[in-house]
């Protein structure tokens, strides 16, 4: 048995090779069906991998072996009495002071640097690059400590910028000039130190101050406590109000969790290319099979089981997967230089600053590129393998029974693809569903449409037979009838057609509505003429202080009539960490668009000033705020506090949510009278453009400032908008190069399937120019079904991603606006790709002779 | 069919292995550093007699590069049982005074603070060190003197609460030692009017006065248990730059009470072949405070026996005659115990010592501290 088991299989492998060599063109097209799939997966995955490993690298090297942080309400940080009460009552534990911000350097491009300001002294516990062999080398930290604007940098940075010891290096700190110099090169010991060292600038904690100008302040005091839940308890009770112990791990999970969804939805939506590259294989495996059902019919004769015969086909998919997800790893990689760029681009925009640069080739992505790209492969081929393994050793079936079969199952696959889209949209009406869930039900929708598609293409094929008929004389009725002869084949590949001019449609549907969306929001919500900030570098708030001074000229400036202040900052509540912006624009009832309103418009102002808040649409999903009663907790300065829901607006400007607060209630509260935005309403007839500019020149040199005029901002925030939906845009391209293959590949299998017919044709006179016609009238009727089909399914898909996906993953609301021109777009694209791929076989077909084709029986 | 399972197997065996060897493992980051050496400049040196005025000569002097606050004492706790202590305070100035610049931050500083704390727990035969270093600003560590002195690190501080009287704080480890210090015979000079030279270069020298004879009284607080303890102390304050010479590699330093009611301190000056240097020096407080001066051909220090240390195998002198002709003193010198090895930034001996000798035929005895440094790395340079 064993010894006939290993014959067989043998020859059984060499069955499959051969057939794959000797149809080098079909399996050529099997492997670039599914190394495009598995290029986007891994390109998508290398980009969300790599984001999240900069992100944890970043953190690793600010957190190093702290188990605990002390955090403070305060934005401006705690105050560095805190630390040093501790260090004075003896606190027993390792604890040391961080100050971090992040700098620009002009000689740089403006690449954002982390500043770290740190004690050395009392660093070593936690971070070990300044400890040398346990010990603190004091005689090479002299200048360091002593000498004002001294840093550390990594050797990389020194290399890369040509930087030495000793020279200066000038930046830019929230908006000011600073100089640094540089006192010394950190060479990190490995490549894992070289990653986590990058875009380090390595500061005493004086100079960090010195630097930020925030004297007297910390961002956090880093301590390793005993893991005893009495010793934190007791040692929380000796806390100053304001100040709170969170673990070390905490924040940067809840930062994780921040992108969790922006990636998930990456992800999602490179799973849909590959799902196109499934339908791919299943078509051309089942092709595989039906060409060989007579090999397969005498192999069984001579003894070989089904199993086996299962083996073979399931086989050759390995193969075809094994090679397909190797280039396609290869090819991933290199698109993975494109969306690494564009993924750390959004997540700086949208969420945090990385300063982390090069990240290694993660080997996980591109383990899950080949796992993924051989099993979906391999699944692909179950069915069609099945259908191998039942061929009856006698003889094998006549194609026409097998089609005969495939047109009998349409009512079945029908019914499945009803019940698809009723599973799914039971699956959105689940109430504890959350993403999974939403995810799963969209897939269910999309292989619901695509089963639904058969039936609706056949129908849509038989009325075709008429008008086609009087256009082109018996070739028009041919066509469509070949096409419901072979629909094993055509279904198959106007499924996958379809599918993939449906994500095209509805992924334009719902970028199209999202920008809409913004445009509304940004009318209501920008209203002021001129808007001040001082630059940060993430894209969507500022967070950064106003000097003074600026303030001061704007307050008595004769060209504005309303001046409006806001303070943003970063506010751990009790569903996590928010962005509160206190305002003073009495008029925010009129100047946000609502969801919900608890307070009579004329009447919001007033219930912020008596201590309520208005909390926007994501964070009243996630921590479920809808209704007139509720509440959320802030930590502030004078400790935990409750504070009313007024009401809920559309933002659109963070998935985690945001806060707006009275300003005067906020400076009792936080003490802090600092002013991180300005926006200026004009006088009529006040010129923007030229009170912005004189405003630059006149505060130009007290700080950075960004001063730009109502339009101006909005252009930005729409570049930011389009910068985000970049690679949503490139992914949707990419899966219509999938879909446009997938159907040059069905079309030709389909084609080269029919030489004997062609030559038959042939035979009985048609001429080439006939033949060429009837390629194009299958190609172009199967595009046009796939366009037509492809209209109400991506219309479907669109509201599916803007009322669950969306809605699930970043708590907005968007406003549906179908656009017409999406729609023919997509119909154009499907049309093209049709005939495009219809092109060679037409022009093979006209060329060959009917002997030629007939001979080959 | 086999076969396929196998290479599937196989396959799914090398992917998994990739994974998990693919996933960071959690290391710390490490760098080296590469510096530019420190700038060469001048602190001032301890060069001839100056005046002293208490309290604010009790604090820091950071126009010299080092200093350092001294306080050891022997006790015992109302059971019988022994303890030795020891709390230093260390100061290193890292800029010399033209390189100085004024800067904005609290924390900005070019003082730096060690201190060492060390307990011995004679009748257990236990000993324990610890070390702390610290930034002299932002309040973390520093002297005051204004109204009285003190000098801390953190928490372990010596706070002078009125003219003669001193509180003295350290805790660490389950260690704390809680003690109020009176000072019975006022600041001692130390050699010409304060100024003890150590090499033949006058500037190789340092400033130095003591307490020497503190009596001490307070609670000590070992794993939990409390006891009220007493005894006596002394301090040292030294502070210059530079103080040893080339060549000098440290020294065996004696502060000895006597039953008598005077004290003896003694210093010798070792070279780098064991050699006494000429600088070596010493001192006599009579019970009324007044002093003798020991030359180097005043007295002679005899080593009776040594102790290797099983930690460091570092050899240490462990028992001494201590002989000074001129006042017919004649002192048998023993460790406590023998293992008092501080094993710190540096490694050097420091301990609880006991005495038994006569003088002008009469028998007496005492108690005292003794340190042992340079003999398992020079210190010359760092001192």
């Amino acid at each position: 048995m064993s010894w006939s088991a290993s014959f067989l299989s043998a020859g059984i492998l060499n069955v499959s090779v051969r057939y794959l060599w000797r149809h080098r063109l079909q399996s050529l097209l099997m492997v670039v069906g599914v190394a495009l799939g598995v290029a986007l997966l891994v390109a998508i995955d290398l980009a969300n991998v790599s984001a999240r490993r900069s992100f944890e690298l970043s953190v690793e090297t600010v957190t190093g072996r702290a188990t605990h942080q002390l955090v403070s309400a305060d934005p401006r940080g705690i105050d560095e009495s805190v630390y040093v009460n501790l260090r004075v009552q003896g606190i027993g534990v390792p604890v040391a002071p961080v100050l971090l911000d992040f700098v620009t350097a002009p000689r740089m491009e403006g690449r954002a640097l982390q500043l770290m300001g740190i004690d050395p002294v009392a660093d070593a516990p936690f971070r070990s690059y300044l400890n040398l062999n346990g010990q603190v080398p004091l005689e090479q930290l002299v200048s360091f400590l002593t000498r004002p604007g001294a840093v550390f940098i990594a050797r990389e940075m020194a290399e890369q910028y040509a930087l030495d010891i000793g020279q200066t290096l000038e930046v830019e700190v929230g908006g000011k000039r600073r100089e640094l110099w540089i006192a010394g090169i950190l060479k990190p010991k490995d490549t894992l130190s070289r990653r986590a060292l990058d875009g380090l600038l390595l500061a005493d904690i004086a100079t960090a101050q010195e630097l930020t100008g925030r004297l007297g302040k910390l961002d956090r005091i880093d301590l390793i406590l005993p893991p005893d839940p009495r010793f934190i308890r007791s040692f929380e009770m000796q806390l100053p109000p304001g100040v709170r112990l969170e673990g070390a791990a905490t924040r940067s999970a809840s930062l994780d969790q921040m992108t969790a969804a922006f990636r998930l939805n990456l992800t999602a939506l490179s799973m849909l290319a590959l799902i196109v590259g499934v339908f791919l294989i299943y078509n051309t495996m089942t092709f595989a099979v039906v060409q060989r059902r007579e090999l397969f019919g005498t192999l069984r004769c001579l003894g070989v089981t089904r199993r086996e015969i299962f083996v073979i086909v399931v086989g050759e998919a390995f193969l075809v997967g094994i090679l397909g997800s190797f280039f396609g790893i290869v090819s991933g990689v290199i698109l993975g230089r494109q969306t690494v760029q564009m993924v750390a681009q959004t997540i700086n925009d949208l969420y945090f600053t990385t300063t982390v640069q090069s990240v290694s080739l993660p080997a996980e992505s591109l383990v899950k590129g080949m796992v993924v790209g051989v099993i979906t492969t391999m699944l692909a081929a179950v069915l069609p393998a099945w259908e191998a393994a039942s061929v009856p050793p006698r003889a094998a079936l006549l194609r026409s029974g097998l089609e005969a079969r495939s047109r009998r199952a349409i009512g079945l696959v029908t019914v499945f693809g009803l019940v698809a889209i009723s599973s799914g949209y039971g699956l959105f009406s689940l109430p504890a569903g959350g993403l999974p869930a939403g995810f799963a039900g969209t897939f269910l929708v999309v292989l619901g449409f695509a089963l639904l598609s058969a039936l609706l293409m056949v129908i849509f094929l038989k009325i075709s037979v008429y008008p086609l008929g009087r256009l082109f004389s018996f070739v028009g009725r041919m066509a469509p009838r070949s096409l419901i002869n072979s629909l094993s084949r055509t279904a198959v590949a106007v499924a996958a057609l379809m599918v993939a001019v449906a994500v095209t449609i509805a992924v334009n549907l719902m970028i199209d509505s999202f920008r809409y969306t913004v445009t509304l929001w940004l009318e209501a919500t920008l209203q002021g003429d001129i808007y001040i900030s001082a630059p940060t570098l993430t894209a969507t708030v500022p967070s950064q202080p106003v000097a003074r001074e600026v303030v001061d000229v704007v307050e008595d400036l004769p060209a504005a009539s309303r001046v409006n202040y806001s303070r943003s900052i970063t506010v751990d509540s009790s569903r996590g960490a928010v962005r509160l912006s206190a305002i003073s624009n009495e008029r925010i009832g009129w100047e946000r668009l609502y969801l919900k309103r608890f307070v009579p418009i004329e009447e919001t102002w007033q219930a912020l000033q008596e201590g309520q808040i208005l909390v926007s649409e994501p964070l009243a999903r996630r921590a479920d705020l809808m209704t007139n009663d509720s509440v959320l907790r802030l930590f502030t300065p004078q400790g935990w506090q409750t504070f009313h829901v007024a009401g809920i607006y559309f933002d659109y400007a963070s998935s985690e949510g945001a806060i707006l607060m009275s300003m005067d209630v906020y400076q009792k509260l936080w003490q802090d009278d600092a002013v991180t935005a300005i926006d200026l309403r004009l006088r009529q007839g006040v010129d923007a453009n030229q009170t912005a500019q004189d405003l630059q020149k006149k505060l130009g040199n007290v700080q950075e400032l960004l001063i730009r005029p109502n339009r101006i901002l909005r252009a930005a925030v729409m570049e930011v908008f389009d910068r985000t939906f970049a690679i949503t845009a490139a992914l949707r391209f990419l899966a219509t190069v999938v879909a446009f293959i997938g159907v040059l590949n069905a079309l030709l299998l389909q084609q080269m399937e029919r030489r004997w017919e062609v030559g038959v044709l042939r035979a009985l006179g048609l001429t080439g120019k006939q033949l060429w016609q009837l390629a194009m009238l299958e190609t172009g009727l199967m595009g046009l079904s796939a366009g037509l089909l492809a209209a109400p399914t991506g219309y479907v898909l669109a509201l599916v991603l803007i009322y669950v996906i969306n809605q699930r993953s970043f708590g907005w609301t968007l406003q549906l606006l179908p656009q017409p021109e999406t729609f023919y777009q997509a119909l154009i694209i499907s049309l093209t790709a049709a005939l495009l791929a219809g092109l060679f076989p037409a022009w093979r077909m006209s060329r060959l002779q009917a002997s030629q084709l007939i001979r080959n029986e | 069919m086999k076969k396929w399972l196998w290479i599937v197997g196989l396959i799914t065996v090398a992917l998994g292995v990739g994974i998990s060897l693919s996933r960071p493992k959690s290391q710390p980051v490490q760098a080296q550093l590469e510096v530019l050496p420190a700038l060469e400049g001048e602190f001032r040196r301890a060069e001839g007699a100056r005046l002293f005025s208490f309290p604010s000569d009790h604090g820091a002097h950071p126009d010299y590069q080092t200093e350092w606050w001294y306080y050891t004492g022997n006790l015992i706790a109302e059971d019988g049982r022994l303890f030795g202590f020891q709390l230093t305070f260390f100061r290193r100035g890292l800029v010399p005074l033209t390189e100085r610049v004024t800067r904005e931050s609290k924390w900005a500083t070019d003082q730096i603070y060690m201190a060492h704390f060390a307990l011995s727990r004679i009748s257990d035969r236990r000993f324990d060190a610890f070390e702390r270093f610290s930034r002299g600003a932002a309040g973390l560590a520093g002297t005051r003197v204004d109204p009285l002195y003190q000098v801390w690190l953190e928490n372990w501080q010596v706070t002078q609460t009125a003219t003669d009287e001193y509180h003295l704080f350290a805790a660490e480890n389950g260690i704390t030692l809680d003690l109020a210090l009176e000072d019975t015979k006022g600041p001692i000079l130390q050699g010409i009017d304060g100024y003890s030279q150590k090499g033949p270069d006058p500037g190789n020298a340092s400033y130095y006065y003591s307490q020497s004879r503190l009596a001490l009284q307070g609670r000590l607080i070992v794993e939990g248990e409390g006891l009220d303890v007493n005894g006596e102390g002394w301090m040292d304050h030294e502070f210059g730059t530079s103080t040893l010479s080339e060549g000098q590699v440290g020294w065996d330093w004696f502060a000895l009470q006597l039953s008598d009611g005077s004290e003896l301190m003694v210093y010798t000056i070792r070279g780098v072949e064991g050699d006494v240097d000429p600088f070596s020096r010493g001192i006599i407080v009579r019970p009324d405070g007044s002093t003798i001066l020991l030359r180097y051909e005043d007295f002679v220090i005899k080593v009776t026996d040594t102790w290797k240390s099983p930690h460091t195998l570092v050899v240490y002198p462990a028992g001494w005659i201590i002989e000074a002709p001129g006042e017919d003193l004649t002192l048998q010198v023993m460790p406590r115990m023998a293992d008092q090895e501080l094993r710190l930034s540096f490694t050097y001996w420091e301990g609880s010592v006991e005495i038994n000798g006569e003088r002008a035929g009469e028998i007496i005895s005492g108690q005292g501290y003794a340190e042992l440094t340079g003999y398992a790395q020079s210190l010359q340079g760092r001192f």
